[in-house]
């Protein structure tokens, strides 16, 4: 199992690099993933806003949102979200916000 | 590159030991969902008598063909050489299609098969014992083989490895013994008559915001994407991960056909061209999401249903599911890519290849060129509309697998195998030299891009949709 560390504790992940426990994530976690799996170093007040969003969704609905949602919310275009996040909104920005691997061909 | 990456060598009884987990399914029978109660999705059942109902089903189930593949198999050792599993793995019979084969034989063997009651020694029959027997050939039959076909296209008998294994996981299905993924899917497209649970209003609101998005972008303010319209020459259908987390294929395509002057449509209900029946066995399954697409084609009379890039899909409606849904269908069926092919063949749109100037090689997804037949239009598509194109040996009915087919990519368990044996693809890939691999199926976009970044490819993976939209030539009056 490939796992992360973060402040000196050991996060389990799954085999896709999402989080084994979803309730593990906090501010650091998420840097973490982003620098482990997206290759981002700083998190830019943007990568916050869209997986502030996106996570605030997973814990009411315990569901990945529409991308088209995500748009809408942050404001931000489609093209934008790809530029934040290379590997796209589900393998990369909801596996940042510390979400499970959603269903399906992805 | 080999020397570049060194894949920790995975133990094969890590995989085959790989426990039944029935967290969703526990889910499903307390809240009891609708599909389950139908008895549509099944729920494994630890009190019944799984092992016997295994052979039943097999007993009942049983076809022509699928018998024929049993008994044909001359152990000649041909498949071990063209399947991506022994290749990597070349001491390790245990990844042989042969051996996966043999697993559901033996117990043909032991039941259906004479010889297995003259001789059973001989001819290793066997039966499954117990619960944990079923399981471990869960852990066979869906996490060590992709079912891509290739081993079948290479056998001297014309075993059908592939079939065999979709038999077993059909019968398994039945059980509910199968792997989370698949369960969960599964649930989906029975529960939403979608693989991602995507809602008719999310659905219509997805659209909605690529047709305003396109209208911007081009300055037309009367560029559509129309949907549930009536008589068209025809109805487009799309993988939901499109609408669930990358609609840019959807605006790539309405761009197209609005250059072309086609007069088309999205259906409200039917779209999902998807089917998880093929993955997982059940035929039902099968059945019904193939349905839902030919229906939704009668009632809006579409002359014709188009199927956006997608493998399995393409497979399924246009070749498997007349079958399994016992349907008459008479409006035909084709890839996207032959639409894009006649558009350019016609003059109904302008392309300028130079608006595509970087290396780009093809990925033949194995549905669509060993299962599907589609293998020069997507070639002839391409050297229009790029300057450098790239072929990948061995091409066409010969091509690996990306990795991720068989419905491989919903099952995380067996992730670390499949990118173990991804080495032949990854070195398929860079002796190209291409920067952009280009693919018409969404599931090899995902297994693709999962072995690129392991391997660490310095490659990018593209659609043909986003090729074609981006050599347009658009002269507006």
């Amino acid at each position: 199992m490939p796992d992360l560390e973060v402040k000196g504790k050991k996060i389990e992940l799954s085999q896709e690099g999402f989080l084994y426990n979803p309730q593990e994530w906090d501010d650091d976690v998420a840097r973490a993933l982003a620098k482990a799996e997206e290759g981002i170093e700083d998190m830019s007040e943007d990568h916050w806003t869209v997986i502030n969003y996106i996570r605030e969704y997973f814990l009411e609905k315990n569901l990945a949102p529409m991308v088209r949602k995500v748009c809408k919310n942050t404001g931000f275009p489609l093209k934008y979200i790809f530029e934040l996040f290379p590997s796209g909104p589900a393998k990369g920005a909801c596996k940042v916000a510390g979400l499970p691997k959603p269903d399906g061909c992805v | 590159m080999s020397e570049k990456i060194k894949n920790k060598r995975i133990k094969i009884e890590d995989i085959t030991n790989l426990p039944l987990e029935l967290e969703s399914q526990k889910k499903a029978s307390q809240e009891k969902i609708g599909s389950v109660s139908e008895g549509k999705l099944k729920l494994y059942n630890q009190q019944k008598k799984n092992v016997d109902r295994f052979r039943e089903l097999l007993s009942e189930k049983i076809t022509r063909q699928l018998a024929s593949s049993m008994v044909a198999c001359v152990h000649c050792g041909m498949c071990a050489e063209s399947c991506h599993y022994s290749l990597t793995r070349p001491d390790d019979p245990k990844m042989t299609p042969v051996y996966k084969a043999d697993q559901i034989r033996r117990i043909f063997k032991k039941h259906i098969d004479w010889t297995g009651r003259v001789f059973p020694k001989w001819v290793k029959a066997r039966s499954p014992v117990d619960d944990q027997d079923l399981n471990h050939l869960k852990n066979i039959v869906f996490g060590t083989c992709s079912a891509c076909r290739r081993c079948t296209f290479n056998c001297p008998m014309g075993v059908e490895t592939a079939l065999l294994i979709r038999f077993a996981r059909g019968i398994l299905t039945d059980l509910g013994i199968v792997p989370e993924g698949v369960f969960n899917v599964s649930r989906d497209q029975w529960e939403t008559g979608n693989q991602m649970a995507v809602t008719e209003e999310d659905y219509l609101d997805t659209l909605d915001w690529m047709k305003e998005e396109l209208q911007e972008e081009l300055d037309i303010p009367d560029i559509d994407i129309p949907i549930d319209k009536e008589d068209c020459d025809f109805m487009y259908t799309i993988n939901p991960r499109e609408i669930k987390f990358d609609p840019r294929s959807i605006s790539h395509a309405a761009k197209i056909f609005h250059f072309a002057g086609e007069k088309w449509t999205m259906p409200k209900w039917g779209w999902d061209q998807t089917n998880f029946g093929l993955f997982s066995g059940d035929d039902r399954l099968g059945a019904y999401v193939a349905k839902n697409v030919y229906e939704a084609a009668v009632r809006l009379r579409a002359k014709r249903i188009v199927i956006s890039e997608c493998g399995h899909g393409y497979r399924s409606t246009r070749w498997e599911g007349y079958n399994w849904a016992e349907y008459d269908q008479n409006i035909p069926t084709e890839s996207v890519i032959l639409t894009l092919m006649r558009y350019i063949q016609k003059g109904m749109i302008k392309v300028d290849p130079a608006k595509n100037p970087e290396p780009v090689t093809f990925h033949d997804s194995c549905n669509l060129a060993r299962s599907g037949d589609l293998l020069e239009a997507p070639r002839w598509v391409l050297d229009k509309v790029c300057t450098d194109y790239r072929e990948m040996f061995p091409n066409r009915r010969e091509n690996f697998c990306c990795t991720g087919g068989g419905g491989l990519l919903s099952m995380a368990e067996y992730r670390p195998l499949r990118l173990e044996v991804a080495k032949v693809k990854a070195e398929q890939l860079e002796a190209t030299g291409a920067k952009l691999v280009c693919t018409i199926c969404h599931n090899c976009v995902d297994g693709l891009t999962d072995l690129i970044k392991h391997y660490k490819l310095d490659m990018k993976v593209v659609q043909i949709l986003e090729l074609v939209s981006n050599s347009m030539v658009i002269r507006m009056p």
